[in-house]
């Protein structure tokens, strides 16, 4: 699976690529506007992260001559200006997803998971991990064979842990993935542990193994071995 | 008080005070000349009486008849021989009495004079009616008055005339201040005057305003351009944070400090964004608005909070009615609602109450809390009100922002243990 990241800003790009590696992506990086272009028009990725200020040029101006050139590639909106405008003008001209910075690198990366697995399998689109099966259209898993009723939280949960795994998801980033925007105005990240904890639960009881770990302290872990 | 009124007092009553004092200058003056004219006209009658007699050379026996007759037909008169031991000496006098000829109480000028006749002196009194004392300084009492009234109609008439004229430009210039905002408009065109002051003002005013724009555009771009600048150093920091924690060679202690780097990183975040969204909510940079559903928006909203109420053991009592739509920006509605909600969970107790009662025209959150909050600092930025609980400081804020955007009033109160916010679409 190949990504470009198209960042102007170098540690942040870097930052990205480290973290997106160890989910076994290539990642390459374009750091302005005509590298940028320069790379959209010769090679094909699997996914493009695309920053909407750059210098030489405007992000959606690439968007437009993705669109133009008929490619197929899924494109993230990662963009400082955090406004309406932007994110429905950038999902119009066809951008995928749109996510504001500061964000978590869990999140992004199951952003592009998600999407990844949306634009390849249309039709019937399970994922298989470990001893789970995960049915994304329908939004229905099953251990073994057993079905295991989640709630569209615990669901969220699953599919943001299957998209990072044998990483560390701080409990910041998992009451983010929940609560969305409003999570940094949240006192504490108590309600995240009450939701892992039912997961957790939930699939052991379907005869799942223990993959998701507890890191004290910090957060948790799908250890996928 | 206006400006007028507050020039027409002190001139009322410096005319009531002219007016006034020219009363007994007026009554001395008619009285003094009055009588001073009567007086010289006795004098002449005196005369006359005293040359015509002694030129007819009556002899004494006919003098004594034609002073009987004299002072039967003649009113106001009387001429009798003055006994030589007794001379009265010549007096002018004033007096008042009982006259039977007007058979009313009349004032008489009188004069008593020793005429000569015949070598033989006569006392003459002569009389003449003149206006009573009293009715004289009513008269004049009565025409001042009218004039004074005359004098202020007038000078009130004048003054609002003139004011019309003369203070139009300064209130034009008032009435454009009233109605401009800073947030809008960088310049006022403010009407010019032939009046010298009012120029004068309007130029100040304008320089003033032109100053204050400036200053009010510079501070909202640099929010704007600050903010938009913090957000990639935040990502950076962000992401450098979720790498570390990936580290293995991590103890438990070092990945709980970075861990916790989140917090700040968190509260950061949410004052920029923030920030943000008050500087766009300046600028209306919001300007759709659309039909809502207040209960649709409001049961969401509810249900994306409700692990938190269950995790403060919060009881929610809601009274909303459903049928409900107001024309607001879909996106700010919901900012709204959830900076209460929020505030209504953060600065709630363990086994509080919510209640949320959408009834008509009005919205009311309400939770429970210990004490009356500070109203006059409540929805100003970064003035917490309460310091037992951190927040960003700027939630309250943004809410009011939202309702002037879209012209509904908040109000806050404090009722039985209740903190109530009431907005009225």
């Amino acid at each position: 699976m190949k990504i470009l990241i198209i960042e102007d800003e170098a540690d942040l790009a870097k930052n990205m690529a480290d973290y997106l590696i160890t989910q076994n992506y290539l990642c390459e990086i374009a750091a302005a506007f005509h590298p940028a272009l320069e790379k959209i028009s010769l090679y094909h990725y699997d996914c493009i992260l695309l920053d909407l200020m750059l210098p030489g040029g405007d992000g959606l101006s690439i968007l437009k001559e993705l669109k133009r050139q008929n490619k197929q590639d899924g494109v993230i909106i990662i963009s400082a200006k955090n406004s309406l405008e932007d994110k429905i003008n950038g999902l119009q001209i066809g951008a995928d997803d749109y996510l504001a910075k500061p964000f978590h690198l869990a999140e992004l990366s199951a952003r592009i998971y998600s999407l990844i697995r949306r634009k390849q399998f249309s039709n019937s689109n399970i994922i298989l991990q470990n001893d789970i099966q995960i049915d994304l259209l329908s939004k229905t898993v099953r251990v073994l064979d057993t079905p295991v009723v989640l709630t569209k939280k615990e669901f969220d949960l699953l599919l943001l842990f299957i998209g990072n795994k044998n990483r560390v998801i701080s409990k910041a980033a998992l009451a983010e993935h929940l609560s969305g925007d409003i999570a940094d105005m949240l006192d504490n990240h108590d309600f995240v542990y009450a939701h892992i904890k039912n997961l957790k639960r939930k699939l052991s009881d379907a005869g799942a193994g223990n993959w998701l770990k507890t890191i004290y302290g910090t957060g948790y872990k799908w250890d996928a071995g | 008080m206006k400006l007028l009124n507050k020039t027409i007092k002190p001139f009322a009553f410096y005319a009531l005070l002219v007016l006034a004092f020219s009363i007994p200058v007026y009554f001395f003056m008619i009285d003094f000349l009055w009588k001073n004219e009567l007086d010289k006209h006795h004098t002449v009658i005196r005369k006359q009486i005293e040359k015509e007699i002694n030129d007819l050379g009556l002899a004494d026996s006919s003098l004594v008849k034609m002073l009987d007759m004299w002072n039967k037909i003649q009113p106001r008169t009387r001429l009798t021989p003055a006994p030589t031991s007794n001379i009265i000496k010549d007096s002018i006098y004033t007096t008042i009495r009982y006259d039977v000829h007007e058979q009313e109480i009349e004032q008489f000028r009188g004069s008593i004079t020793t005429i000569l006749i015949n070598g033989k002196p006569y006392h003459l009194m002569v009389e003449t009616n003149m206006e009573e004392f009293y009715e004289t300084l009513l008269i004049i009492v009565l025409v001042t008055i009218l004039f004074f009234a005359l004098l202020l109609g007038g000078i009130v008439l004048l003054n609002r005339r003139l004011s019309m004229i003369v203070w139009k430009p300064f209130y034009n210039t008032i009435s454009q201040l009233k109605s401009f905002d800073l947030k809008g408009h960088d310049t006022i065109a403010l009407q010019s005057s032939d009046i010298d002051e009012f120029e004068t003002l309007n130029q100040a005013l304008s320089q003033l305003i032109e100053n204050n724009a400036a200053a009010f555009r510079q501070q909202k771009e640099f929010t704007e351009n600050a903010s938009h600048e913090l957000q990639t150093p935040l990502a950076i920091l962000k992401s450098k944070v979720d790498l570390l924690l990936q580290d293995n060679s991590l103890t438990k202690e070092q990945s709980e400090k970075i861990a916790s780097l989140n917090i700040p990183l968190a509260k950061v975040s949410r004052i920029n964004k923030n920030l943000l969204l008050l500087s766009k909510l300046e600028n209306r940079q919001f300007a759709e608005n659309e039909l809502l559903q207040v209960s649709t928006i409001l049961n969401e909203n509810i249900e994306l909070l409700e692990e938190h109420f269950t995790a403060k053991n919060i009881k929610l009592e809601s009274n909303i009615d459903k049928h409900i739509a107001i024309s607001a920006n879909h996106s700010l509605f919901e900012i709204l609602v959830t900076n209460l909600l929020l505030n209504a969970i953060r600065h709630n107790q363990v086994n509080g109450v919510i209640s949320i009662r959408l009834h008509q025209r009005t919205l009311t959150f309400a939770n429970s809390g210990t004490s009356e909050l500070n109203e006059a600092t409540l929805f100003k930025r970064f003035t917490n009100s309460n310091n037992e609980v951190p927040s960003s400081g700027l939630g309250l804020a943004i809410v009011k922002k939202i309702c002037n955007t879209h012209n509904w009033t908040i109000d806050y109160d404090f009722k039985n243990h209740l903190h109530h916010f009431t907005i009225n679409f």
